[in-house]
């Protein structure tokens, strides 16, 4: 499944945050990533994301699509690159 | 979700924040002033996404990115500047089973055990080839010649006992169907005269040695997920030459993902004179030629087919790990062996 995860967290664990998502997905935007995860992968990760934030200050959301989007379009800066050939 | 991950850009891999950091320079001809003078663009790829890595480009890497590789399974493929396969860092193997060894050993040694796998892989390859002949006999016709010549070695072929009669009839057949080529590219700059390789002589056969290349590092990729030895191996002699298990597989696979590519690359003019480097002696894809051709080649590991017996859609690249576990379980004597062969 492809994923894009948006998160809103205390300023505290915003580094944290990055990081970990890091690990798995790419980095679209400040606080948005995207990419593919198997269901296993997405379980580890919600794991960790739970030790990371505080249930009621912080809020994560994860979007699921069956295969990658149908379409994006960039207005204005496209940030970074997500390909495979670098 | 794992995908391999190829480096063409010159640049440096880093780890940082315990994933794995590109950062490249924006120009090759810059001076190292410049380069240094300015902020690097950098590139967070997830450690978690990256199945293997193939680097094309001048790269720098150290001990602290190779052993954090190492610790998450990922091998590190190694070109050189011509495209050339250099090596490959085969991180510690992490699936070891000393029961599949010795069942891999002994059927090497037993002669009938190894000749048998060995001709299983003769078999789907020249298969494969013929599928690819005949896919083209229907679109342009002209092939018959060759596919009945190639169906009667292949019926000759049964009758061999060793492995080096095995390999006499696969050149006289490859022999065959190289000639073929010539009816299916429809391009009068790319004529196929005869095989040659260190160093390949013309665009078809530096095109053939790359591709051969990239499916010998991606079956050996898919052979690290699995309990095999990639050295011990059937149809090509192990210890002389690299990890030969993955030779053995990249013969079952090369008609379908290399042959089949040079084909339709050629003829839809995706690939063109200015992609390779000559010379007299010689004749290389350049950086351009190398990233059109890897581009095209990642995307036909991702094509699916519907697998007869899974009953879902694997891809390509699944189907060569597909075929290590045929072999282990035709090793441990639960099945046997059949090769991998088109079916579609």
């Amino acid at each position: 499944m492809y994923y894009i995860m948006v998160y809103d967290v205390n300023v505290k664990r915003v580094n944290k945050m990055l990081k970990l998502l890091r690990k798995y997905l790419n980095w679209v935007q400040n606080s948005v990533f995207e990419g593919e995860l198997s269901d296993s992968q997405l379980e580890r990760l919600k794991h960790e994301i739970k030790d990371i934030i505080k249930s009621n200050e912080d809020s994560v959301i994860i979007y699921a699509m069956e295969s990658k989007w149908l379409a994006r379009d960039i207005i204005g800066l496209e940030k970074k690159e997500i390909g495979t050939i670098i | 979700m794992e995908k391999p991950f190829y480096i063409f850009s010159n640049g440096r891999i880093r780890r940082k924040d315990n994933t794995v950091f590109f950062e490249y320079g924006d120009s090759n001809d810059e001076s190292q002033e410049e380069k240094e003078s300015k902020p690097a663009n950098r590139r967070a790829v997830p450690v978690e996404t990256i199945d293997s890595i193939y680097l094309f480009g001048e790269v720098d890497l150290n001990n602290k990115v190779i052993n954090f590789l190492g610790q998450n399974h990922i091998p590190i493929h190694f070109f050189n500047y011509y495209g050339y396969y250099t090596g490959t860092f085969y991180p510690r193997e992490y699936a070891v089973s000393g029961h599949i060894l010795v069942k891999q050993v002994s059927h090497y040694v037993d002669p009938g055990l190894r000749f048998a796998i060995a001709q299983e892989i003769i078999q789907s390859s020249n298969h494969n080839i013929l599928k690819n002949l005949k896919y083209y006999e229907r679109r342009y016709g002209d092939l018959s010649g060759f596919i009945s010549h190639i169906e009667n070695k292949n019926r000759e072929m049964g009758s061999s006992r060793s492995i080096e009669e095995l390999m006499g009839f696969e050149g006289q057949i490859h022999k065959r169907y190289f000639e073929a080529w010539n009816k299916i590219l429809k391009s009068e700059t790319f004529l196929f005269d005869k095989r040659t390789r260190m160093p390949p002589d013309n665009p078809i056969n530096a095109l053939i040695s790359f591709g051969n290349s990239m499916v010998y590092a991606t079956a050996l990729s898919e052979i690290y997920k699995t309990q095999l030895n990639p050295a011990i191996s059937y149809l090509h002699q192990p210890s002389t030459k690299r990890f030969s298990l993955s030779l053995d597989l990249a013969e079952i696979f090369k008609p379908l993902l290399v042959d089949r590519l040079i084909f339709s690359m050629i003829n839809h003019n995706q690939i063109r004179e200015n992609h390779f480097e000559s010379n007299l002696e010689f004749c290389y894809l350049n950086e351009k030629g190398r990233r059109t051709f890897t581009e095209q080649f990642d995307e036909k590991l991702k094509t699916t087919v519907k697998h007869p017996s899974l009953k879902r859609n694997v891809s390509y690249r699944q189907l060569i790990k597909l075929e290590c576990y045929k072999l282990v379980k035709h090793i441990l004597g639960e099945e046997e062996f059949k090769g991998f062969r088109m079916w579609w």
